[in-house]
């Protein structure tokens, strides 16, 4: 089990993190290493919290679901709730800075917390579409599970039939990518 | 058209229904009947996608019951045919799995697992342990595998239609909401490379000749007039069940020999037990693990021998004993102590496994 990077990342119904969880495990599994995404899922059609578990390891992966995580991710309110239960003095824990309201429910035992502006930058100097890349780019820097070469071309492959209709988009992407790293190097 | 699904060997990465549905692909299946139901879903969409660039069929039939019936029809033209389903759809189904079992029909249905009882949740359990095992108004004359990753989903659902085509009774494959809908790598091949030869389906209507007169007529049957006739051909049905049990019943050990605790799990649980064992065994405590593969029929004297050394046993599963019972059993008369730990409906972690044993030194 020691070797297994787990991440937890939680959001919103359409704040696209199912969507960067597929993306990043999808980079891992490229690269030769063993990667396990699963998504939880409700009755819900929309709406709700949305929570994307990976592990990416050198090994078989044993149960899909984890008690803590090495890095949580958590963009709304309602997130961090949710997911501080995964939170223990290993976990580095991350939410965007625009949530408010959540001063009394920070996880207690923590290796680190730090807020990020993903969401205020993503609106102020890129595009609110990137905010998931953002994230995804500061949960690369934390955990190292591939590197950014790497999560670059999974991008490309994923979404490489809009960057040829608009090669701005690929820009933007690796923009948002590059900020998602810097927003958390040197930080964690 | 023809073109086989899978050349060689080739390592992917997918969710467990895309898995199956790949599987079915490469084992030659004919036709899917089905009907939508969450965790299953995508076993049929990418079947829809799928089944058409290969010249296979599908079926959307309009409930669970007619999807079950509709699978042994399609066996009894020749087809191998499967269904997959889930939860209150497995409840469905039974009536028609116990008329497989009846009429020796070869069926193959694929189960992942929702929380039951009821609608309750569709994401995952070991809740359909005994109904997949023992549903219906019968006897359980059926094989119940039990996976644990997308490679023994991939590899025990191609197995899954030789063992019934061979052997002529229903046979189910196991698996959950969490196998269902994770994405983890697997290697897909094409059945003939690792020397695996599909059963012959054969019609069992329809045939040529007059019946009486160029051959024996076909005399299927699943109602009887007399007590004494159905018990005669259910006694004469477990004989043959009983026969093949030993062809087919599978398990896997992991560190038992010298065990003094052993941890019992099946499906993915085995996963976390695996990683207990790793876990506990680096501490030096004396753990081992046993795993049914087959969870019906159960390797019961596997299991005996293992109880003799053993000094406790702990079951462990996502439901409240159903798997327990199946164990209790088949080692009826042993005096090792048992324990249980039980979640019902949520996923058990490999650390929590660990925590609980080194509580109970």
């Amino acid at each position: 089990m020691s070797n297994t990077v787990k991440v937890a990342l939680a959001g919103e119904g359409g704040q696209g993190v199912q969507s960067v969880a597929g993306i990043l495990v999808e980079a891992a599994n490229d690269e030769g290493r063993e990667a396990l995404y699963i998504p939880n899922f409700g009755v819900e059609q929309r709406g709700g919290v949305s929570v994307a578990f990976c592990q990416i390891s050198d090994e078989r992966i044993g149960s899909p679901k984890f008690k803590f995580a090495d890095l949580v991710i958590a963009l709304s309110d309602r997130a961090v709730r949710r997911t501080k239960q995964y939170v223990d003095e290993n976990t580095v824990f991350i939410y965007d800075s625009s949530v408010e309201g959540v001063e009394d429910d920070m996880p207690q035992k923590v290796k680190k917390i730090l807020a990020i502006p993903a969401l205020d930058i993503a609106k102020k100097e890129l595009h609110p579409r990137v905010f998931n890349v953002i994230v995804m780019g500061a949960a690369i820097a934390v955990t190292k599970i591939v590197d950014i070469k790497q999560a670059k071309s999974a991008l490309e492959k994923k979404l490489g039939y809009k960057f040829k209709q608009d090669p701005k988009l690929r820009e933007l992407n690796f923009k948002a990518l590059e900020k998602g790293v810097e927003l958390v190097e040197g930080k964690v | 058209m023809s073109e086989k699904p899978i050349e060689g060997e080739k390592r992917v990465f997918m969710t467990g229904n895309e898995v199956v549905a790949w599987a079915a692909l490469a084992a030659e299946a004919d036709i899917m009947y089905g009907y939508p139901i969450t965790p299953q879903n995508e076993v049929m969409h990418y079947w829809t996608r799928l089944a058409p660039k290969y010249g296979r069929s599908f079926l959307q039939t309009e409930d669970e019951i007619s999807a079950g019936f509709t699978t042994c029809g399609g066996v009894l033209s020749g087809k191998r045919a499967f269904t997959a389903t889930a939860g209150p759809g497995n409840i469905l189904m039974q009536e028609s799995m116990t008329m497989a079992e009846m009429m020796r029909i070869p069926t193959v249905l694929v189960v992942q697992q929702r929380g039951g009882p009821s609608t309750a949740t569709v994401i995952y359990s070991q809740q359909e342990v005994t109904m997949t095992c023992f549903g219906g108004n019968g006897e359980g004359l059926r094989i119940v595998y039990s996976t644990c990753s997308h490679q023994e989903l991939y590899d025990y659902t191609i197995k899954a239609f030789n063992v019934a085509w061979k052997y002529r009774f229903p046979v189910f494959v196991l698996g959950d909401g969490y196998q269902a809908k994770m994405r983890e790598s697997l290697k897909m091949y094409d059945p003939a490379t690792k020397g695996i030869k599909m059963v012959e389906t054969q019609p069992s209507l329809g045939l040529a000749g007059v019946p009486g007169v160029d051959r024996e007529p076909s005399h299927l049957r699943n109602t009887y007039n007399t007590e004494e006739e159905l018990c005669e051909v259910v006694t004469n049905l477990v004989e043959e069940y009983n026969k093949v049990v030993p062809e087919v019943v599978e398990y896997e050990t992991f560190e038992t020999e010298d065990a003094e605790i052993v941890l019992l799990g099946h499906g993915i649980v085995t996963r976390a037990a695996q990683a207990a064992v790793k876990t506990l065994r680096e501490q030096g405590i004396k753990v081992g693990h046993f795993r049914p593969i087959t969870i019906h029929p159960f390797a019961a004297d596997e299991l005996r021998a293992i109880c003799k050394q053993a000094k406790k046993l702990i079951v462990i599963e996502s439901a409240q004993g159903q798997f327990e019972r199946i164990v209790k059993e088949a080692i009826y008369g042993e005096s090792v102590p048992m324990e249980s730990y039980f979640k019902p409906g949520q996923g058990i972690t490999g650390e929590e496994i660990v925590e609980y044993v080194k509580k109970g030194l």
